[in-house]
């Protein structure tokens, strides 16, 4: 399948979308609800670009849309890089005070008119809704999206601990806005209300998640973990491989 | 004057019902028993007759007798009157405001004659909880020739001749929705019917729910035999109860006479149907978030890349039309795509129904053939403005439609003409505006009703409303500034091209269509800082012209605080201190002497 | 926000009941709750996850996002004045600024009493009566300040006669 973006020619494959397909072949699409592995959403609008129809031409969001054998996309038009900016102005109006998407704003030269913007509001939130997705894809789902429209929230059912919730913060990792405070302080991590106490890498004595998120994945394997962090693990991993492969 | 096959027709639609028709169709009941005559009347509770604001309406048959506001203590005078000795009861009949006349069978009314009705076609004529009635003018026959006469193709082939389009907004062509989906052979398909209609000032779903629930059914069993689908879905709005009732009913005695169900009327054919109850959520009338809804999730839109008839409901083939499309097909298959063809303009056949309301006459529902011009809907049919005030504009399309102002009065209504001047036919609400509607109030009403309905899944929707909100909350309070204009201008257009569904993409329509027809309003609104309608209190200004004013006093008794001083016969005037701006002078005021001005007219006087 | 442990639970299984086990019903069975309790219970949202097996956080998701349910109860009757446009531009925001003065409560809360709640509805397809005011499922067309009074004191002293 041949896709032409911003005039250069690129295979695509199938099932795959255009937002897919830019990251593969590393074209810049602007973005700030999409991450590999998670399925597009459709709701930063950041991603808008152009794609010819015939004569007409249409803007679509790249982080659902199907690619198809020929499409020629255009990412940088003036048209887009208009919208690119309204969307960024909104942002900016929702979360004034936050670093990123004043970085954002900045790169793109959009300056919010003073009589709109409030710059008490503390909101850091974009509602991107990745973090949504994480949880789910860790098959816990303690956080979602409620109430809707403007009073739009993440949030734990009644803001209360949520039983669900296993610390593993997966979401404040995958937030683009640094939205979700998670502390790691004296062994204990704090998150959406909730303490948690953290676990030691047998190895290097670092802590490195939590009791729950331990027991909820050997729960899922069904069999016990060995307690080492990440980081640990791929030392571990990379020194197997030179032993086995030292005699070659 | 004793009549065969008489009956007595008494609206039972939700207008009616407000104004307590139930009452009198017991009291007919009641009366008729303990009357000596010697064939009773068949008394029915029908749907509703469209001329709401005169219910509730009593029609008597064959005599073609209309009585409209009829009270439950009138029913004995029309029994002893009109039915045993045949009078007329002058003092019930319709009186035509403009011919300044009274009309004895509501179909010589102005209101009704322009009218062609076949989506309304039994609405007022049946009773809808009773299938025999519908079945009595030719209910259930389009099914009957469809499954023995038609192959599905057939069927699909003869409503794309019809050149039938989607009634719900867009005007999709329903045949080519139709031919899509039967193409796609994954199975199970659905048919479902989109019954949350949320565009405010739009009642005509409702009606046909209530008054003729199996016109929908069956065209839905025809969908389904045509596209092969053997479960159908009728997602209703919330709020519509009596709706949801009817259909309840409908589909019960659908099932005990064999049209639903399995092997329909021995054809072979299953076909299911389920209500699904709305939780509220203007969202959820977007065809994707109204899947979403069904399926048992939050009303989020998702991206329509991929069309519901290819991956709809859970993924599956889906047709989804709108209630009156629906009520659409029977006709079609009964009397041919020709004769539907006849009817309307070359692009756009058939009727169309819209709900007309508003600062009109005659509000109600009215079905025309498409084409016909606004002139003659608000005009001819409505009866023009009420008090003969000076028209100012219409609004189609409800949130997503935009205004129409007196410059194209004449305008055909179809969907192409509507679209090419930026506004929209959506599911054909018609409010009618006067000079006494500010347009910059009413594009502020917009946003505020849309900033709240949005589900706020996509960021220039969510937020960029809500910021064109703000936008206009200051110019109405006077903080307006030239600037705001051109944001509002820049952001409608990334909001149309950037948003998720098609709720956001039309968003910013009643504020650019208002910005297009009424610049100079904004312009009084942020430079003059005057509201020339008199609607936005912090720009309006009530005072009296010594001239004019007789002295009546009329504004003084009127007026709420007192605020209105002056002696008998000579001049009055306002003290703006204690003046709230309540506009109750103005309206009053039989020489036109309150004037309205801007926030500063005070210093001006001073 | 108290826990509810005051629930009925014999009343909740009667509504779970009626439903097969499947996600599609979460709406319906939501809104047979609400008519039921006059709002969703804490309790019964953590339960309904249960009986469908899917995460309370979706529930809470529905529970939140559809306005015909409701977290809080509601007052014994409920007030729903149109402000659809056709009311709109007859004037339905005095009705809503009256019925404010007169109950002393803003949309979306109840009275202290418990006797009344008021909520602001976009359209209820009764245009050519308006503006409307619909009490429980009973229309008032072309309402007018002085007629709110009146309805609203019949309420009150049936109620408290």
């Amino acid at each position: 399948m041949k896709v032409i973006i911003n005039s250069k020619e690129y295979q695509g494959l199938p099932g795959e979308t255009l937002m897919e397909l830019a990251k593969r072949n590393n074209v810049d699409i602007p973005n700030l609800c999409h991450k590999d592995g998670i399925e597009g959403q459709g709701r930063c609008r950041l991603c808008m670009v152009e794609v010819r129809e015939g004569k007409k031409t249409k803007i679509v969001s790249s982080c659902v849309y199907p690619i198809r054998d020929g499409l020629e996309v255009v990412t940088n038009s003036e048209k887009i890089i208009a919208i690119r900016k309204n969307i960024i102005l909104l942002l900016l109006l929702k979360t004034p005070n936050n670093d990123y998407i004043k970085s954002l704003a900045e790169e793109y030269g959009v300056k919010a008119p003073d009589r709109y913007v409030d710059y008490k509001v503390k909101e850091n939130c974009i509602l991107c809704g990745l973090c949504v997705k994480a949880c789910e894809k860790m098959g816990t789902s303690a956080i979602s999206l409620i109430n809707r429209g403007t009073t739009k929230k993440v949030s734990t059912p009644y803001d209360d601990p949520s039983k669900d919730c296993i610390g593993c913060g997966a979401c404040a990792e995958v937030c683009p806005t640094n939205a979700i405070t998670m502390t790691d302080k004296n062994r204990i991590r704090t998150i959406w209300n909730k303490e948690f106490k953290l676990v030691k890498c047998s190895v290097c004595g670092k802590t490195f998640t939590t009791d729950e998120a331990l027991q909820f994945i050997e729960s899922k394997l069904g069999k016990k973990e060995e307690r080492i962090c990440d980081s640990c693990r791929k030392k571990i991993i990379s020194e197997k491989f030179k032993e086995s492969f030292k005699y070659f | 004057m004793i009549k065969e096959n008489r009956k007595i027709l008494v609206c039972c639609g939700t207008g009616c019902l407000a104004n307590n028709s139930y009452d009198v169709y017991t009291q007919f009941l009641e009366k008729l028993k303990n009357t000596n005559i010697e064939v009773i009347p068949q008394v029915k509770a029908t749907g509703c007759n469209g001329l709401c604001e005169k219910g509730p309406v009593v029609k008597i048959l064959p005599d073609e007798i209309s009585y409209f506001k009829v009270k439950a203590k009138d029913v004995d005078e029309i029994v002893l009157k009109t039915i045993l000795k045949g009078e007329i009861i002058d003092r019930l009949l319709y009186f035509d405001l403009n011919d300044k006349k009274r009309i004895v069978s509501h179909k010589d009314a102005n209101f009704y004659k322009h009218q062609h009705k076949i989506a309304l076609r039994n609405i007022g004529e049946i009773d809808p909880k009773d299938i025999d009635d519908y079945k009595k003018r030719d209910g259930y026959k389009a099914l009957h020739k469809a499954l023995f006469e038609m192959t599905p193709d057939e069927v699909i082939s003869q409503i794309e001749d019809s050149h039938l389009r989607g009634r719900g907004g867009a005007g999709f062509p329903t045949g080519n929705k139709w031919r899509t989906c039967s193409n796609y052979n994954n199975n199970p398909k659905y048919v479902v019917c989109n019954g949350d209609e949320g565009d405010p000032g739009a009642f005509m779903d409702r009606s046909i729910m209530e008054g003729d629930p199996n016109t929908v059914i069956e065209g839905m069993i025809i969908c389904g035999y045509a596209i092969n689908s053997n479960n159908g879905f009728l997602y209703i709005r919330d709020e519509y109860q009596l709706a949801r009732k009817n259909m309840q009913i409908a589909i019960d005695s659908a099932k005990e006479h064999g049209f639903l169900g399995k092997n329909i009327l021995g054809s072979g054919f299953d076909f299911e149907l389920e209500i699904v109850r709305g939780g509220g959520a203007f969202v959820c009338g977007e065809s994707s978030a109204l899947m979403a809804s069904i399926e048992g999730n939050v009303g989020e839109p998702r991206a329509k890349y991929i069309r519901s008839v290819e991956k709809g409901l859970w993924d599956k083939p889906t047709v989804l039309n709108n209630v009156e499309t629906w009520a659409n097909i029977p006709p079609i298959i009964i009397n041919g795509a020709e004769w539907f063809k006849e009817i309307g303009t070359a692009k756009n056949s058939g009727t169309k129904v819209f709900s007309l309301v508003g600062k009109v006459k005659n509000t109600g529902l009215v079905e025309i053939p498409m084409g016909t011009t606004l002139r003659e809907l608000v005009f001819d049919i409505g009866g023009g403005i009420i008090k003969n005030r000076p028209f100012k504009a219409v609004q189609t399309g409800g949130p997503s439609g935009g205004c129409i102002p007196a410059e194209h009065l004449d305008i055909s209504l179809d969907f192409d003409s509507l679209g090419n001047i930026g506004s929209m036919m959506g599911s054909g609400g018609v409010i009618v505006l006067d000079d006494t509607t500010c347009m910059v109030d009413l594009a502020r009403y917009y946003m505020e009703f849309l900033s709240e309905e949005s589900c706020g899944k996509c960021t220039t929707c969510r937020e960029g409303i809500n910021t064109m909100l703000n936008i206009l909350n200051n110019i109405i309070l006077g903080k307006g500034k030239l600037e705001d204009i051109e944001l509002l201008e820049s952001l409608s257009e990334t909001i149309r091209e950037a948003s998720l569904c098609g709720l956001g993409k039309t968003a910013p329509n009643p504020v650019m269509t208002t910005l297009k027809y009424f610049k100079n309003e904004y312009m009084d609104h942020i430079i003059n800082k005057k509201c020339p309608a008199g609607v936005c209190k912090n720009l309006t200004s009530y005072s009296i012209d010594k001239e004019e004013c007789i002295g009546c006093g009329a504004c003084a008794k009127k007026c709420p605080t007192s605020a209105i001083i002056g002696e008998p016969k000579k001049p009055h005037i306002i003290e703006q201190d204690k003046c709230i701006k309540c506009g109750s002078c103005f309206s009053v005021c039989p020489t036109g002497a309150v004037k309205i001005g801007g926030a500063l007219i005070e210093s001006y006087n001073k | 926000m108290k826990i509810d442990n005051s629930i009925d639970y014999n009343q909740l299984s009667n509504i779970l009941n009626k439903y097969k086990q499947e996600k599609r019903f979460t709406l319906a069975i939501l809104q047979d709750i609400q008519t039921e309790f006059n709002y969703i219970p804490k309790e019964a949202v953590f339960h309904l996850a249960e009986y469908l097996n899917i995460p309370v956080s979706e529930i809470y998701s529905m529970a939140t996002f559809y306005k015909a349910l409701s977290l809080t109860p509601k007052g014994k009757h409920i007030i729903k004045v149109c402000n659809g446009t056709a009311c709109h531009i007859r004037g339905s925001n005095i009705l809503i600024d009256e019925i404010k003065d007169l109950l002393k409560i803003k949309p979306g809360e109840t009275t202290a009493d418990g006797l009344f709640s008021l909520e602001i509805v976009n359209c209820l397809g009764a245009c050519a009566l308006a503006p409307v005011m619909v009490i429980d499922n009973k229309y008032y067309g072309a309402m007018t300040k002085e007629k709110i009074m009146e309805v609203i004191n019949e309420y009150k002293e049936a109620a408290y006669d």
